[in-house]
């Protein structure tokens, strides 16, 4: 019997399924590439050939898709990912104290206290600071994200980047390539500047205390985590599933609320086989005019998104409400 | 004679005042739709980009509703109470517009100072001029908007929740459910209960004012910090949500401020600017719930072992 996790991101959708024990049986990591529901159901196809449906306890959805997805899937919980992430870090590790959690469009830091989430803060409008930032310098020096962290390691010294606006990075970052430092002291430079600006601006105020997990898909960069024991100056952990502890947090609140409900929602894998549409009108109800996306299962609605009113959206509320 | 007010900034705190004041006078009352896309992109479109996200709304009200009135009121507040002053893009607000928006009809703008009713008479006196010759008029007119005005009650108090957030920043982020994404609505959902500034005491708030090491200069800054730092010591309330517009320069130093006193105390900050998607928003909201859910749980759980 396992438990599903679903978290979709703005870059990347996760899948996992853990069992009893919070072992994790199945990791599936895609690209959302701006199309959730594609890569749901493409995820769901893998999983279709290992597993039977019913061997499904729990769905749990979370990141910033989790409305829709939950939709789709016919989720028992929908939760946001300060709480997934937390849940997931607390399960493998009970006396951890921060979370630093850097995804691709926005960086969190989460404390945590006798085993409750005490204060988050999360990047504001912009994504300074968070693995876009990395993303796009990547591009720029045409070298593969990959390889980022082995670079950084290389290199003996750091040159300072303007970390605060990837635009000012860009042309710092030209100027020192100009004065001829390599890449590898420029890379180590970008994640210094990226752990500068973390530290300053998303932490601000906030006291770090070990013990430090260090999660989210920029933790796969060794340089990362370097720059941040550098400037930290203790040791910080990745868990061994560091870019799902989002999927991992979601599996486990499904896991509670079926437990306290009973059975679960889930539709089964044989969504991935469906044919889904999304069609966007706009709402002539008011003069808010709100873009109303229409989502449809083989032709059949099964949610409406985008509507401030909650005219169309309660639709689907009130179907999962009913269910439960 | 048609008066245009537009829908944005302190419209919520002072309409009943402005639209009895003209109303009396014999005017007939234009004002804007609640603020929608259209206004939004009108505003965005007309506006300086430099400016922050309600002073581009308002331009979207005036340019909504220039076609169908003689005047329009731009009411450039500048004092609410003796020795500080409001934001200071009230103060260039006319100019902002005037020289953004075409074909503008002609405007009130004289500068408003209410922290007396004398000061605010003589700027009556000079906008009922542009109306009514008759003075004594002008004088009923004046008399009855300041009791209707007196009499205008707003901000949010629920009481039927066991977990409550004080919910501050400035009014007009507050009060406009577009801007805010309809923020109140969205707690009351997730089971939280708002308060705002105006229930509290301005003798409380200003004895936390009082601490500071110089009193602030601007207004908004007074009562957001006052009533924040209050409110951190208020037993029924759990924490505060502060909403900000993105690059205002008077929140920065705000929050800062706040921040520092109030230590551990459940704050959440959200920055609101033009953008209309609302995953961003509702999963800061939704997990600050979570922690206030999970602290009050914690923390009763203490209490009830003694």
């Amino acid at each position: 019997m396992y438990y599903l996790g679903v978290d979709v991101g703005s870059v990347s959708t996760d899948l996992v399924l853990v069992d009893e024990k919070t072992n994790v049986i199945e990791k599936i990591y895609l690209r959302t590439k701006g199309k959730p529901i594609n890569a749901i159901q493409e995820g769901f196809k893998i999983l279709k050939n290992k597993y039977d449906s019913n061997e499904i306890k729990a769905v749990g959805t979370t990141g910033s898709g989790r409305q829709i997805s939950s939709t789709l899937i016919g989720a028992d919980s929908v939760k946001n990912e300060i709480t997934a992430h937390s849940i997931a870090a607390l399960e493998i590790s009970n006396d951890v104290r921060t979370i630093i959690e850097i995804g691709g469009q926005d960086s969190k830091i989460i404390t945590i206290k006798d085993g409750i989430v005490t204060d988050f803060a999360m990047n504001t409008v912009c994504a300074a600071g968070t693995g876009s930032f990395l993303d796009r310098q990547a591009e720029r020096l045409d070298i593969p994200i990959e390889d980022f962290g082995d670079y950084a390691l290389k290199a003996k010294t750091s040159v300072r980047i303007a970390g605060r606006c990837a635009v000012f990075a860009e042309s710092d970052m030209i100027h020192k390539q100009q004065l001829g430092y390599n890449d590898s002291e420029i890379i180590r430079g970008l994640c210094d500047a990226l752990v500068r600006n973390y530290l300053n601006n998303i932490c601000k105020g906030k006291e770090i205390v070990p013990k430090v997990f260090f999660q989210g898909g920029v933790a796969a960069n060794k340089g990362m985590k370097k720059a941040f024991e550098n400037a930290l100056g203790f040791e910080v952990f990745i868990p061994e599933n560091f870019n799902m502890m989002g999927a991992i947090g979601a599996a486990l609140i499904a896991k509670s609320t079926v437990k306290k409900r009973g059975k679960t929602n889930f539709k089964g894998f044989n969504i991935s086989d469906s044919k889904f549409t999304s069609n966007s009108f706009d709402c002539e109800g008011c003069s808010n005019k709100c873009e109303v996306v229409k989502i449809s299962e083989n032709n059949n609605p099964i949610g409406y998104f985008g509507d401030r009113c909650g005219k169309w959206n309660n639709k689907v509320f009130d179907g999962l409400e009913n269910l439960a | 004679m048609k008066i245009g007010i537009p829908k944005g900034l302190l419209y919520n705190n002072y309409h009943p005042f402005f639209i009895t004041f003209f109303s009396e006078l014999g005017a007939e009352i234009i004002t804007s739709v609640d603020t929608n896309k259209d206004i939004l992109n009108e505003g965005v479109k007309y506006c300086i980009d430099e400016a922050c996200l309600p002073i581009k709304i308002f331009h979207g009200h005036v340019s909504s509703i220039k076609d169908k009135c003689d005047i329009m009121l731009i009411p450039r507040i500048m004092q609410l109470h003796k020795r500080e002053y409001i934001c200071p893009k009230f103060c260039g607000l006319p100019e902002m517009i005037l020289n953004s928006i075409e074909n503008m009809p002609s405007t009130i703008n004289e500068p408003i100072y209410a922290s007396s009713e004398m000061k605010l008479y003589e700027w009556a006196l000079n906008a009922g001029k542009r109306i009514t010759k008759d003075r004594r008029k002008i004088n009923s007119a004046f008399n009855k908007s300041m009791n209707v005005q007196n009499d205008h009650i707003i901000g949010i108090n629920d009481s039927n929740y066991e977990i409550n957030v004080a919910l501050t920043g400035h009014p007009y982020n507050i009060y406009d459910d577009y801007i805010n994404m309809n923020i109140v609505k969205k707690l009351n959902r997730l089971g939280i209960g708002v308060i705002t500034e105006e229930f509290t005491d301005e003798k409380i708030k200003n004895s936390e004012v009082k601490k500071l090491f110089k009193k602030p200069f601007w207004t908004f800054a007074r009562n957001n910090y006052g009533f924040s730092v209050s409110s951190a010591k208020n037993t029924s309330i759990n924490g505060i949500i502060y909403i900000s517009s993105f690059n205002c320069g008077i929140d920065s130093v705000t929050v800062e401020l706040i921040k520092y006193e109030i230590e551990n105390f459940p704050f959440l900050l959200l920055k609101i600017d033009e953008q209309t998607g609302e995953a961003g928003l509702n999963t800061r909201i939704e997990a600050f719930a979570d922690l206030l859910e999970r602290r009050y749980q914690y923390e009763n759980n203490i209490s009830s072992h003694g």
